[in-house]
């Protein structure tokens, strides 16, 4: 999704922060890129790889001593140079970059052109510098020029500008993420920290409606009605070298083999092995819910899937709904509801609007999310961390992981009754060992060989297993490009059978040896008899290993923890198969890490 | 003209390619620097006797199971940025140190990631190098079996790697600090015998009339783990010496805020449990055990000097002493394993009067009331089945019944 960076006080540097920064966000995906120079008002951008911007850099030298930065994720207008940010008015004095939506853009629009302004790009954010040049002809000086034309803007937004004369840069922040970095004698601003954890780890998260003012004296914050806030300065804890790579070719495998640690650190300390017993200690005692709904988007509403399903197992009436949908066509609720939005990011768009709507509605909201302070952990009424460190790579893997476990745990925090957790405790803390040894042995890429130029790529199981289908599939179409499915298993024969060929792999999850598998099983002899070879992940406790023609083997553990394990091997085979076909693994074309716009 | 630092060195290279053959089975899946010392990783007192000497650049050199070093530590260490280089073949210390050719710019340090070293070692090091090499020297009945030197004035005269028994009393530590220079003498050496070992390039060194390799003596803390049984005497220096990560309780107790001891459980100091870990009812743990991240100690448990690595859970009413448990191993009830001083043969050398009553690798199995005759050795993923009485080898993923 698009990255803002904006840098004033460090002088002859301030290039190479701004570009430095662009490079920490590019992680989020982007389309193009461009930065903006004061005093001079010089602006360069270029769509493509921040190499191509980097050229251009190198080859106009621009000068200034502060200056905005934007990495650009297309939502208005295809990714050319002049859809670019940062944009200008029609005289170059004032330039602009924006993440987010204006969504009244087009009757701004209408009104400058009206006024005979002339509009260079097909960008929503365009309207932005017209604006403020309007405002400073008409009189206004550069910060009230700025705030009137805010005051205007509908939508979510998060926008940097400069304006010639004045050594500042201006900012606010509504419904997009936007956070103020405070160093010596400079400031810094960026979507996310880490654009500028490398030169400070000081740290304010801005809430919706603030603006900014940073000059070289400092900066200040201030409320919609322009008034000077108060506001706390946080240290972050991560340094900028922790989204390294540390070797691994791409940050996916990083992220893949740093899962034990994740898991171990999701759970550390929320269970007690000798007394049975899970606490979640940042949400202390919630009611157990009459019913609770799910609101998440890709990844996450796999890991919303498996919540949905284990809290209808324990007797709550739980649903997993793509957040997109929910906040168009809600469902209705009762005030003993609890809504859950599960957002790696805590910013992700789709996600916040549902639980908006939730909360308008009168209902207890709780973000499970993996991001401190994030909105969606500010907003909602609780929040619970999955812990599972920074994840850089585009395709979540170890958050996908921790969501899991951070289903369990809130799972049980939530329900009330004595039981004996001691097992599925036992498993939970078994599990960052199991998937050491999946990843010491697996035979993922040995698979990849056989199976690298298939048709397609099916996947599927039952019961909790069907969200591990679904995120298997989703893994291999995000990375490698490749045609890829997932279905409950029971579903084949209801249509997707048709699909199936000698030249679609099919990947059938069974764990256990219970009704479920039994009938998974069944399932894989119907696409053999189609000629699909099958690849069974499995913890050989079925028979699923003799019948099939592949087996990628899995720690027998309980029924909860055995989808953690097989979606395991999944990543591995969706991360070989892409490095196979050579895909960009950790930036995959037209996606973006967290989608901040709706 | 020899260069001078007045300063600490803040870049070092530390060797982890290596596998530890002689530890085997317990490297299978890991290599030697990433064994237990007591409850952390080899390695993380080696990073911490670096950073604790002004190092902040850290260059790793990994290999055998590199991912293993990868994912555990990741791209800092207590905030100090982390550099991987991997050497595919291991082919030796030298051979190791090459593949750091464009890490370090200017002077380095260079260690051994799998030997335990105190700070002050690296800081007599680091602060005076000033010559082409600077070794660091200690004495101790083990130079025959480490690079044995003479020194001469602070001067490096002889370096023997494998001296006649009781020929020499000092020995090369394993840490170093050298110039850039040392790439372009490893380059003119030869990979001989399959192998380019560091040493080839400090004779090489000490060889040239213009080169001078300083020797310095240091009576700091120094251990290495040699052999399986060598864990048990690290844990037990370490603990004696109260180096080890959560803070102590009381009575040399030192147990992790999130580690469950139940009320009824005793702990006999010195003992480390760490984060996660269980201690079950009546359970008497210690003196001289390490209990490692989310480990369980089973109900009634009796252990003593002993080395239990993450995730490994010891069954009920066992009796266990001088024994080294590796990683996700789950041990019925009622194990016994009593240490009493035996004979070892590992690799056609034999080892008497050892204290140990079984190495147990990795991720084995172990049914309700197994008996470990003195000197067992179990290979990673091995099952045994109740009751057996089990001695000798036991090879990686076999199968033993009653």
């Amino acid at each position: 999704m698009c990255g803002i960076v904006g840098s004033i006080g460090r002088g002859d540097d301030t290039v190479d922060v701004l570009m430095d920064g662009l490079r920490s966000l590019e992680y989020r995906g982007y389309d193009s890129a461009g930065i903006a120079l004061g005093p001079s008002m010089n602006v360069l951008r270029k769509s493509g790889e921040l190499d191509a911007l980097a050229e251009v850099v190198n080859a106009n030298e621009p000068t200034g001593t502060y200056g905005i930065g934007h990495t650009r994720w297309s939502t208005h207008g295809p990714p050319t140079d002049r859809n670019a940010h940062p944009h200008t008015d029609e005289s170059g004095r004032v330039a602009v970059v924006h993440n987010g939506i204006i969504e009244n853009y087009a009757e701004l629009k209408t009104e400058l052109e009206g006024d005979g302004v002339t509009f260079s790009s097909d960008t929503d954010t365009e309207v932005v510098p017209h604006r403020i040049a309007q405002a400073l002809d008409d009189g206004d000086d550069p910060e009230t020029a700025f705030h009137n034309t805010v005051d205007r803007l509908e939508g979510s937004y998060a926008i940097a500008a400069i304006i010639d004369g004045e050594e500042t840069i201006f900012a606010a922040r509504q419904g997009s993420p936007l956070v103020v970095g405070v160093g010596d004698d400079c400031t810094y601003l960026a979507s996310d920290v880490p654009a500028f954890v490398e030169h400070t780890r000081d740290v304010i998260f801005l809430e919706d409606g603030q603006r900014v003012r940073a000059d070289v004296n400092g900066y200040t914050v201030l409320n919609a009605d322009r008034e000077p806030v108060e506001v706390a300065i946080e240290t972050v804890s991560y340094t900028a070298e922790e989204t390294g790579k540390s070797g691994y070719d791409h940050y996916m495998l990083k992220e893949i083999h740093e899962q034990p640690t994740a898991l171990r650190q999701c759970f550390s300390g929320r269970g007690d092995a000798l007394d049975g017993t899970i606490t979640l200690e940042e949400i202390g005692e919630i009611p157990q819910p009459d019913a609770v709904q799910f609101v998440a988007c890709g990844t996450s509403y796999h890991a919303a899937l498996y919540g949905a399903s284990i809290l209808r197992e324990m007797g709550i009436p739980a649903e997993a709904y793509l957040a997109s949908e929910y906040a168009l066509s809600p469902p209705p609720l009762s005030l003993g509801t609890l809504v859950v939005g599960i957002t790696q990011s805590g910013e992700t768009a789709d996600t916040l609007a549902a639980l908006r709507d939730a909360k308008s509605r009168g209902v207890t909201t709780l973000a499970l999310t993996n991001t401190v302070n994030s909105t969606a952990a500010r907003e909602c009424d609780h929040a619970v961390y999955i812990r599972a460190g920074p994840e850089i790579g585009v395709a979540a893997t170890k958050t996908f992981s921790s969501q899991l476990v951070g289903c369990n745990l809130l799972a049980e925090e939530l329900v009330d009754g004595p039981r004996d957790l001691r097992p599925l405790i036992e498993s939970l803390r078994d599990l960052p060992d199991d998937v050491q040894s999946i990843l010491d042995a697996s035979a993922a890429a040995d698979l990849v060989e056989e199976y690298a130029d298939s048709d397609a790529y099916f996947f599927i199981g039952r019961g909790t297993n069907v969200a591990v289908a679904l995120e298997g599939a989703l893994k291999c179409k995000e990375i490698s490009y490749e045609h890829a499915e997932g279905f409950p298993a029971g579903e084949l024969k209801h249509g997707p059978l048709a699909l199936v060929t000698p030249d679609t792999p099919v990947f059938a999850i069974v764990t256990g040896d219970d009704e479920r598998a039994q009938k998974t099983l069944g399932n894989i002899k119907e696409v053999q008899a189609r000629g699909a070879p099958v690849i069974a992940v499995t913890d050989g406790q079925s028979a699923a290993d003799e019948i099939a023609d592949e087996t990628l083997t899995i720690p027998e553990t309980t029924r909860r923890a055995a989808p953690v394990l097989a979606n395991i091997q999944l990543q591995l085979f969706s991360y070989h198969l892409a490095d196979v076909l050579g895909r960009p693994i950790d930036k995959p074309r037209n996606l973006a890490k967290s989608v901040t716009v709706e | 003209m020899a260069p001078t630092t007045e300063t600490p060195l803040t870049s070092a290279v530390v060797l982890a390619a290596g596998e530890g053959i002689r530890l085997r089975p317990l490297t299978a899946k890991r290599p030697k620097p990433m064994l237990p010392a007591g409850t952390q990783p080899i390695l993380e007192y080696v990073l911490d006797a670096l950073i604790d000497a002004g190092v902040t650049d850290i260059h790793l050199v990994v290999g055998y199971h590199a991912n293993r070093v990868r994912s555990h530590f990741g791209s800092t260490y207590r905030d100090m940025a982390i550099t991987y280089h991997t050497q595919t073949n291991q082919l030796g210390s030298g051979h190791a140190l090459m593949q750091a050719r464009d890490g370090p710019s200017g002077s380095f340090l260079l260690v051994n990631g799998d030997q335990v070293i105190d700070s002050e070692i690296v800081e007599a090091v680091s602060t005076t190098h000033h010559t082409a090499a600077t070794l660091s020297v200690v004495e101790g009945a083990e130079a025959d079996s480490y690079g044995a030197v003479k020194i001469t004035d602070g001067e490096i005269t002889t370096l023997a790697e494998q001296p006649a028994s009781g020929e020499f009393r000092l020995f090369n530590a394993g840490v170093y600090a050298f110039t850039q220079d040392i790439f372009e003498t490893l380059e003119t050496l030869s990979v001989d015998r399959g192998e380019l070992p560091l040493t080839d390039a400090i004779q090489a060194l000490i060889d040239d009339e213009s080169q001078t390799v300083s020797g310095v003596r240091t009576d700091s803390f120094w251990m290495d783990a040699t052999h399986p049984w060598d864990l048990l005497a690290l844990s037990r220096e370490l603990l004696g010496r109260g180096w080890v990560e959560p803070p102590v309780d009381n009575d040399d107790c030192y147990v992790a805020e999130t580690a469950h001891i139940h009320p009824d459980a005793t702990l006999v100091g010195p003992v480390v449990v760490d984060s996660d870990a269980v201690i079950e009812a009546g359970a008497v743990v210690g003196p001289y055990a390490s209990i490692g991240s989310s480990a369980t100690v089973g109900a009634g448990a009796v252990l003593q000097d002993v080395v239990i690595d993450t995730d490994t859970t010891i069954g009920p009413n066992t009796t266990a002493t001088d024994l080294v448990v590796g990683q996700g191993c789950k041990i019925g009830g009622g194990l016994t394993a009593a240490g009493r001083p035996t004979e070892f043969v590992l690799n056609e050398a034999v080892h008497s009067d050892i204290d140990l009553s079984g190495v147990i690798a990795d991720r084995v199995e172990i049914g309700g009331g197994v008996t470990l005759e003195p000197g067992t050795l179990i290979g990673p993923d091995a099952t045994i089945g109740e009751g057996v009485v089990v001695h000798g080898r036991i090879n990686a993923g076999s199968e033993v019944v009653r």
